[in-house]
């Protein structure tokens, strides 16, 4: 189970890494769209727009499953790699999980609202605004199940420096 | 409850430190606690504490933050086409036969390469790659190739348009919002584009003064230390210059406002992925690996200020910023030396943290009391800047100078390495002072303000006549004409 929850967190971030050439190009276009074409260059704006916000969601477990989160670890690397599991462990405990799981109860009737009204961008009129609050939840999502496979499997996040 | 705040982020430096846990990590652990103790002592209730989710999905929607991943890839792409090795050669060919030519091409490098690279942890890894073998070709001293490489690492904190300039153009704005509302004043509120304008001077005058000490390290080195130097080719001045000049017309643009600093981001990010497609760098997988990296490093950016949004609204619910506030008030003497005060806690906290973690955190916390009593909010931007680059290179928690001799392996004594690091930490040192001292650095590149109204000079008897011809004339006695009664026209 443990081994399928990891399969399926590195299956949706290889999908949503493509977002970023995706994005460039979207907020490339904008430009010129906007200077010479004079139209859909907000249409371009809010696709990068919720693109980003999914590519956001993933890109934080991302980091984590690459060990590439930023940590002035110069002391804890003495540490035995037991004592560093250990720490790991309490920061996931008491700090990503709780994090996690509050905003997610207290998240959840906006996600709801905007998901039940296919809610659009309030500027433009333009679909798929609720899709940047379900990246909220997608973020809090794929960091619970990554703590879970961190604390029952065999990954560790204290890892090396960004 | 309010001191709380301050013991928590006490916890949050040493807790870094001490365990090695990602720093966002930290930071959740110190919300936790804040909110549990708010909630226990009844200082704020649970439905204060809704609000998280919401200003969570600000950050998701952000304009300027769309800017982080294109950077990232725009730096990945950069490393793979080969091109800093590109530049370093051509520098170093037409900086020839001078012996400072390598470590001037490194501070070039570093300039280019640093405003990219996410974080000064990432440019000690990218330069030293780059640089450590080349410098020992040179006949560059083990002490002083630590040095260069840290200092070349910190370039990116205030060479424009670097991701730390525009995270903290967006730290400034909300600060100097917040300042301007609480003040009443009616300034123009700063954006990063007045702060990227603004870091431009000083930057310039570092590099110089890093090349100046360049020339000068160059001048000790004994001809047979340094070995034969690797040419350029044409192929590699070709692409040197191509590259140089496009980043200069993409800084410039953003400087002068024709395009924002996102579609800069996005049109690098294009041009260079381009550009490596054209030269067959992206074939085999490389791609995806470019996408997994820069997806990963996003990541590590951005859980910070996840995190320290919970954080800095969890230190706001606790009184934690009118305690500081009050403090930032009370501080005796002027404006500058509260500014020196509020400068000295920013590098204090940046022996413990990294850039983005100081935007995130220390300032949302500081700069807004600060700003209420220095208005010049670019001035405040880029002293910001420079302390923290100063932070960084000082000896001997300076973050980037433990990294550059962890990543390098010298055998190097720390006592050496601040030797070689002194006429540098000089240098930085000098222009912070200078930026201290005479503010108007920062606005020299400033856009031309629109001519004020010339009132000119009348004499008393021209001010009179003037007077008697805009005086109305008293209504003749039955009336204007063509006007109704009502209005005082003719009954």
């Amino acid at each position: 189970m443990i081994e399928l929850i990891d399969r399926g967190i590195g299956a949706l971030i290889a999908i949503l890494k493509w977002a970023a050439l995706v994005v460039a190009l979207l907020l490339f276009v904008q430009w010129p769209l906007r200077e010479w074409l004079q139209a859909y260059s907000r249409e371009a704006n809010d696709l990068g727009q919720w693109l980003f916000a999914l590519f956001v969601a993933a890109s934080v477990t991302a980091a984590t499953r690459a060990h590439r989160h930023i940590a002035a670890d110069g002391l804890a690397r003495n540490y035995s790699a037991g004592t560093r599991r250990v720490i790991a462990a309490v920061g996931i405990v008491f700090g990503l999980l709780p994090w996690a799981m509050f905003v997610g109860w207290a998240g959840w009737p906006t996600v709801n609202r905007s998901v039940a009204v296919l809610e659009r961008f309030q500027d433009t009129g333009n679909h798929g605004y609720f899709l940047v609050k379900v990246a909220l939840l997608l973020l809090l999502v794929l960091i619970v199940l990554q703590a879970i496979v961190e604390l029952i499997g065999k990954r560790t996040t204290a890892g090396p420096t960004a | 409850m309010s001191s709380l705040g301050l013991i928590l982020i006490a916890l949050v430096a040493i807790g870094v430190i001490l365990t090695g846990l990602p720093a966002f990590v930290m930071l959740l652990i110190a919300a936790s606690i804040g909110a549990l103790a708010g909630l226990a002592s009844g200082t704020f209730s649970v439905g204060v504490l809704g609000s998280v989710p919401q200003r969570l999905i600000t950050l998701l929607e952000s304009d300027i933050l769309q800017a982080l991943p294109l950077y990232l890839l725009m730096g990945a792409l950069l490393n793979r086409l080969g091109l800093a090795e590109a530049i370093f050669r051509t520098g170093t060919t037409l900086m020839s036969p001078s012996r400072a030519a390598p470590m001037a091409s490194s501070f070039l490098l570093g300039a280019m390469l640093g405003p990219m690279n996410g974080s000064v942890g990432a440019s000690v890894l990218a330069l030293s790659q780059t640089l450590g073998p080349r410098l020992v070709k040179a006949g560059v001293a083990p002490a002083s190739r630590e040095a260069i490489v840290a200092v070349a690492s910190t370039l990116g904190v205030v060479v424009p348009p670097s991701l730390v300039l525009i995270l903290l153009g967006d730290a400034m704005l909300t600060a100097h919002t917040i300042a301007i509302n609480a003040t009443g004043r009616s300034d123009r509120i700063v954006n990063t584009q007045d702060l990227l304008r603004g870091a431009l001077a000083p930057a310039g005058l570092f590099i110089l003064a890093c090349l100046i000490v360049s020339w000068l390290i160059g001048r000790r080195i004994a001809t047979a230390d340094a070995q034969v130097q690797e040419r350029s080719s044409s192929r590699d001045r070709f692409v040197a210059g191509l590259t140089v000049t496009f980043f200069v017309l993409l800084l410039g643009g953003v400087a002068l406002g024709k395009f924002f600093a996102v579609e800069a981001a996005a049109l690098g990010a294009v041009t260079m992925f381009i550009a490596a497609s054209v030269a067959g760098k992206m074939r085999r997988g490389a791609l995806g690996l470019l996408l997994s990296e820069t997806i990963a490093s996003t990541g590590a950016l951005f859980a910070p200020l996840l995190a320290a949004t919970t954080f800095t609204l969890i230190l706001r619910l606790l009184g934690t910023d009118k305690l500081i506030n009050d403090w930032v008030a009370a501080l005796p003497g002027g404006e500058t030396l509260a500014v020196i005060s509020i400068l000295g806690a920013i590098a204090l906290a940046a022996f413990a943290l990294d850039a983005f973690e100081i935007i995130f955190v220390a300032v949302p916390i500081l700069a807004p009391p600060l700003l209420m009593r220095a208005p010049d909010a670019v001035w405040i931007g880029v002293l910001i800047l420079l302390v923290l680059q100063m932070s960084f290179l000082l000896p001997p928690f300076g973050y980037a100078l433990i990294l550059a001799r962890a990543t390098l392996r010298e055998p190097t004594k720390l006592f050496d390495v601040m030797r070689a690091l002194a006429p540098f930490l000089v240098g930085q040192i000098a222009v912070l002072l200078l930026v201290i001292a005479v503010p108007q650095i920062v606005h020299l590149l400033d856009p031309p303000k629109p001519p004020p109204m010339v009132e000119p000079t009348l004499s008393k008897e021209e001010l009179d006549a003037r007077s008697k011809s805009i005086t109305m004339p008293p209504p003749p006695p039955f009336g204007l004409p063509g006007l109704p009664p009502s209005l005082g026209g003719k009954p």
